[in-house]
């Protein structure tokens, strides 16, 4: 079932936007860039789309199907998670790359290392929990579920950015392998988080939505 | 068999309440739901569809709780809402390649007769298609899965003649067998006169009468005046229902 709810959300659902924002973990290559904007393609993916859904009367489309309401919401949660950890993995090779092409480092922000990725799930789990319990109180403001959740994943962004500059902090803009093994509980508690609050996000979601008058 | 049975529905909303809605639905038989504007088709339908939450009421569906057998029960139905399009800028091919999927009984060669039948281009978006053909494009799919009981609101409104004529004589064709049972709420008068077996009348959120059509239109006997011999028409039991008299003197 959830098989199928993730096809259908890609395949009717998803605005073409999503699959090209989750290419732009590419950017990761731009010498001097503040990475950070990436998660905001990220979170701004799921919102076009749910901009997109609401034009085509996607949520009547996937309550009529033989499935509970509240399936509804775990397609849609998935989709969004999916593309946000599509867009990070897909920009691993990237990442990767720049070490190698540009070894002077980023000297606008952080670097795309593991912290990065850490605290990239972070934000991706604030915004998911935020955006898709606001949104699926009505199951059509939109917008008003995407500035409730961009407030904490751009302050969340801020602070990463910011954070490098401080010399006590170099070591999250570190790419030395004893930086990267220093970065590691970050991106753990980052992935614990994600998948934390992509499940409250679903639960308190499905709860929501079922009590929505269509 | 009744294949559904609803009764007790209630929904309120702060300028409107659907009160106490109950009526049933037997195989191969053609249910039409009428009422003016705003007196609460929709809502029932909305709500026996869980997509809008009663307060209170219960609704079996081919004899199981509905509520508590959604999935189950969604198998076997179709519901086509009249103005609503779904992905108006998707292929109907995209569209019936996702449904299909979630119907254990999807036919594949029943969906390709149908869209002969209907002659719907399945390379076409919705958006090509006319009100008419987008009603049938969501019947060939309802149909598909072997649907027993099609729900459907309004499919006639906004149709010309000729439109309105033809799927009011495909909703009788598809009864014919006595498998399949619709439920379909119109404010057009005249198409149930062509197709329906039953008839609820729903005003403002009430339930007036639900019956078969020859007793539902003996049933508003009481509205005959001095000069009608005939038994009323549905029309004329709507018109004279619902007529209102405005104090314009008073006002002035």
């Amino acid at each position: 079932m959830i098989y199928r709810l993730l096809y259908k959300e890609f395949r009717l659902a998803a605005h073409p936007n999503l699959y090209v924002f989750m290419c732009f973990g590419a950017l990761v290559m731009i010498p001097a860039y503040p990475y950070g904007v990436v998660f905001l393609f990220g979170c701004l993916g799921p919102y076009i789309t749910f901009l997109y859904g609401r034009e085509t009367n996607d949520i009547f489309y996937s309550v009529l199907l033989p499935v509970d309401k509240r399936d509804v919401v775990k397609g849609k949660c998935l989709l969004v998670a999916t593309s946000q950890l599509a867009q990070l993995i897909l920009s691993l090779p990237f990442a990767f790359l720049r070490t190698v092409m540009l070894p002077e480092g980023n000297i606008v922000g952080i670097e795309a290392n593991v912290a990065y990725y850490g605290f990239g799930l972070m934000v991706y789990a604030v915004f998911d929990l935020v955006f898709l319990t606001s949104f699926f109180k009505t199951a059509y403001k939109v917008g008003r579920a995407f500035v409730l959740g961009m407030v904490p994943a751009l302050l969340m962004i801020i602070a990463m950015e910011t954070a490098v500059h401080f010399p006590s902090l170099a070591w999250l803009d570190g790419l030395e392998a004893s930086d990267l093994f220093r970065q590691l509980p970050i991106l753990a508690f980052g992935a614990a988080s994600f998948a934390l609050c992509l499940l409250l996000a679903c639960k308190v979601s499905a709860e929501r939505f079922e009590c929505v008058d269509l | 068999m009744n294949v559904l049975e609803v009764s007790g529905l209630t929904k309120s909303y702060p300028a409107f309440t659907l009160r106490d809605v109950g009526f049933t639905v037997g195989e191969g038989r053609i249910m039409g739901l009428i009422g003016a504007n705003g007196a609460g088709k929709t809502t029932t339908l909305k709500s026996l569809l869980d997509l809008v939450r009663p307060e209170s009421g219960s609704v079996e569906m081919f004899g199981l709780p509905f509520f508590v057998n959604e999935r189950r029960c969604k198998q076997h139905v179709g519901v086509v809402l009249g103005e609503i399009d779904f992905y108006r800028y998707k292929k109907v091919r995209a569209i019936a390649d996702v449904t299909r999927r979630f119907y254990d009984s999807w036919d594949e060669t029943a969906y390709r007769r149908y869209l002969r039948t209907f002659s719907i281009d399945p390379d076409k978006q919705v958006r090509e298609l006319s009100s008419g053909m987008r009603v049938k494009c969501m019947l060939a799919l309802a149909l598909s899965h072997h649907a027993r009981l099609l729900i459907l609101d309004e499919p006639t409104s906004g149709l010309d003649p000729v439109s309105r004529d033809d799927l009011t004589t495909l909703f009788r064709q598809l009864v014919e067998d006595g498998t399949r049972s619709i439920l379909f709420s119109t404010h057009i008068t005249s198409d149930l006169d062509k197709c329906a077996d039953d008839i609820t009348y729903i005003k403002d959120g009430m339930v007036v009468e639900s019956a078969e059509k020859r007793r539902f239109l003996r049933s508003f006997d009481f509205l005959k005046e001095t000069d009608d011999s005939a038994p009323l028409t549905l029309d004329e039991i709507m018109i004279r229902m619902e007529r209102k008299h405005y104090d314009i003197s008073a006002s002035v």
